[in-house]
């Protein structure tokens, strides 16, 4: 199947191609207004989609066959749900989904949606942390689903995403739709490490942030190929986003974040930082809006983006931007890009470093923040060692974090 | 005496500016020498020359260290045959533990010395006892490299990562600014347990207090990128009284 031929088909016609149901409609007319994604469409403008699109793709089936239940670990395999977990507080299953975004910018998030013909609906009734591993095999083949989580009112809830398996030059289009209901938090916490000959990701997403919800996204991406992550998050009365972002792009490839933060309810507050440090002609993408509506007063919305070029053929495209309805808000918005920092280079070589181990260290702090967002110590150094998997290939650092900890541990034996 | 360091008819300039202007200086092996002299004379571009620093540009003369000509050396590869600044503004390095970062120094010198590396408890164990030796918070341990340390603690950081290190050749830019009296006392005594009768220290100051402490076996006049005068520890009050303009530049 060729994405691009169903730019000529209106919605009625889109729903019978796609066999989707027509409580899907919604998606349908937004696909046929925004169409899928040409090299044209603005939102798509730093990243190669032309070849996604026009190409002739087998449709990768999904089984439906009974998952398993055991361990604190939700298994998807090419879309499908191979181990729901046994989790307390937790339900999974395959349902329809139809409580679709209407207002997203994407036109693929449509397209993802009227494909999938259910979703893997993940419902948190508890306080509770699970993981979802992603496992992509199948090779040459367009895998397309959807995954739904609802946090209930009140609960509060940590969500790790892992990813592993090849699926050489596959195209896999996927994403969330996240509702954090009234008082209810939702720590998610995304790594991902794309290698150079596997498959191209678009992950596109929508996030419903309730009133008084808080939502703290932390995102860590190591690529070596193309890949794209959107997301459209709204805010409700007094809803709260952390979203910190770490990219390390590498190999000439393309990747990086389009994103939307929409400000519908007072007093909701939104903070967004990308950090991305760019190797070898790579292009790190961060296209993000923070929109605060009419409805929106009293509301603070900050914004950053800082990009390490390690190499001149490196790009950032860091594209911060306010879209502001009202005056009675606190707002804020930069970019920065540069290189490693000269004097602190110097410094530590200084004392002896050698050049390469002081950028090394170099390029871990300027990583640290956003790692340092994960409050989860056993995660934030999984995700330090997958970094510098990433960067080093498997030369091993010596502890950082260890360091704290022998820390302790002396202290203890002296007392 | 032996000369361990020496500086011969040293020029260097800072982007265009000619700031050393054949600098001639001679460090002897366990002794300690002072360098006072205006502001803007060239201290400073003299430390950085010294260690190698990106700015400054050796345009003439030598810097024999160990019998070599250092001068085109990497920074580091000077650093680990024993050459140590501690810096007038140590810079701050966020999101670089400072335990971390002075391990992995100490390491890389033992290995260059062909001594065992430390592991993180024996290292720890060290750290830990000097820095309570300089009277530092414990928690500066565990903070990033310098950030957001007060003006003296930077300064006890770099007396406690000079002692960490055990280097052949000291110099302190201005180690005694900004500290207090206690802290003047303590990192003076750090300074003095690291003399043994061969480490040698250039000790850059513009007030006579740290030379009551550290007591100097010369002091050098340096003035407009030049060494003008060299006496012994009597010069210090005379630079007291008469300033600097006495000293003729030559
Ligand atoms: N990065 C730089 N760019 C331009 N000029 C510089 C730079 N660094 C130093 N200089 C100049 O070089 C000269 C010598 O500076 P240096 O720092 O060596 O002086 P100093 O003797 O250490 O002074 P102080 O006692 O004030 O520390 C000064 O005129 C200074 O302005
Ligand atoms: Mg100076």
């Amino acid at each position: 199947m060729k994405l691009d031929i169903l730019n000529a088909l209106d919605s009625d016609s889109l729903l019978k191609e796609l066999k989707s149901s027509s409580s899907k409609s919604v998606a349908a007319s937004a696909l046929a207004k925004l169409k899928v994604p040409n090299k044209k469409t603005e939102k798509y403008r730093y990243f190669d989609i032309e070849p996604l699109v026009t190409k002739d793709w087998q449709v990768a089936d999904i089984a439906e066959a009974e998952p398993r239940s055991e361990g604190k670990k939700i298994v998807i395999q090419d879309g499908a749900l191979v181990n729901s977990g046994d989790i307390e507080g937790l339900s999974v299953e395959l349902a329809e989904f139809s409580d679709i975004d209407s207002e997203h910018f994407d036109g693929l998030y449509f397209l993802s949606h009227l494909m999938a013909k259910k979703a893997i609906v993940i419902r948190c009734s508890k306080d509770s942390s699970f993981e979802i591993e992603h496992i992509f095999s199948k090779e040459e083949s367009l895998i397309n689903y959807r995954v739904v989580i609802l946090v209930d009112a009140n609960t509060h809830v940590q969500a790790y995403e892992s990813f592993s398996g090849d699926a050489k030059e596959s195209f896999v289009l996927s994403g969330y739709d996240i509702f954090v209901s009234r008082d209810a938090s939702l720590k998610f916490i995304k790594s991902h490490t794309l290698k150079q000959t596997q498959y191209t990701p678009i992950f596109t997403s929508r996030y419903k942030v309730d009133s008084n919800a808080n939502l703290k996204l932390s995102s860590f991406d190591f690529s070596f190929a193309n890949g794209l992550n959107i997301i459209r998050v709204e805010l409700k009365e007094s809803a709260n986003i952390d979203a910190s972002h770490l990219l390390y792009v590498s190999n000439s490839a393309k990747y990086g974040i389009v994103s939307e933060i929409v400000h519908e309810g007072k007093s909701s507050t939104s903070s967004q930082k990308a950090k991305s440090i760019l190797d070898s002609g790579a292009r790190g993408i961060f296209d993000a809006l923070i929109r605060v509506q009419h409805s929106a007063k009293w509301t603070k919305a900050h914004q950053n983006s800082k990009a390490i070029l390690l190499e001149s053929g490196a790009y950032m495209a860091s594209k911060p931007q306010l879209e502001i309805y009202i005056d009675d808000l606190e707002a804020s918005h930069g970019s920065t890009t540069g290189q490693l920092d000269e004097q602190q280079l110097f410094y530590l070589r200084s004392r002896g470093i050698k050049e390469s181990d002081a950028r090394k260290m170099l390029i871990l702090a300027f990583a640290h923040e956003i790692v340092a967002t994960v409050d989860d110590e056993y995660l934030a150094n999984k995700i330090y060692a997958e970094f510098e998997r990433a960067y080093y290939g498997n030369y091993e650092l010596d502890c950082i974090k260890t360091c704290d900890g022998c820390e302790e541990l002396v202290l203890k034996d002296e007392q | 005496m032996s000369k361990v360091l020496e500086i011969k008819e040293l020029k260097a300039k800072i982007g265009d500016k000619n700031i050393l202007k054949g600098l001639n200086l001679a460090l002897e092996e366990g002794k300690v020498h002072a360098i006072m002299g205006p502001n803007g004379a060239g201290k400073s571009t003299l430390s950085k020359a010294i260690v190698g620093h990106y700015n400054v540009e050796v345009t003439d003369g030598e810097i024999i260290y160990n019998g070599k000509n250092i001068v085109e050396e990497e920074p580091e590869e000077r650093a680990l045959d024993g050459i140590f600044l501690s810096f007038q503004n140590p810079v701050e390095v966020p999101g670089v533990n400072n335990a971390y970062f002075l391990r992995t120094a100490v390491n890389a010198r033992r290995k260059h010395l062909g001594l065992p590396e430390l592991n993180a408890a024996e290292f720890l164990r060290e750290m830990k006892a000097l820095v309570s030796e300089l009277g530092m918070k414990p928690e500066l341990i565990n903070r990033s490299l310098n950030e957001g340390f007060s003006g003296g603690e930077k300064k006890r950081n770099e007396i406690l990562q000079m002692m960490m290190l055990e280097p052949n050749v000291v110099i302190l830019d201005e180690i005694d600014s900004g500290l207090d009296i206690d802290a003047l006392r303590a990192v003076s005594e750090g300074i003095n347990k690291m003399k043994d009768g061969k480490r040698s220290f250039l000790v850059i100051t513009h007030y006579s207090r740290i030379l009551d402490y550290i007591k100097p076996d010369y002091i050098h006049v340096l003035k407009d990128g030049q060494i003008v005068h060299t006496g012994g520890p009597e010069l210090v009050e005379q630079l007291e009284e008469e300033g600097y303009s006495s000293f003729e530049e030559k």
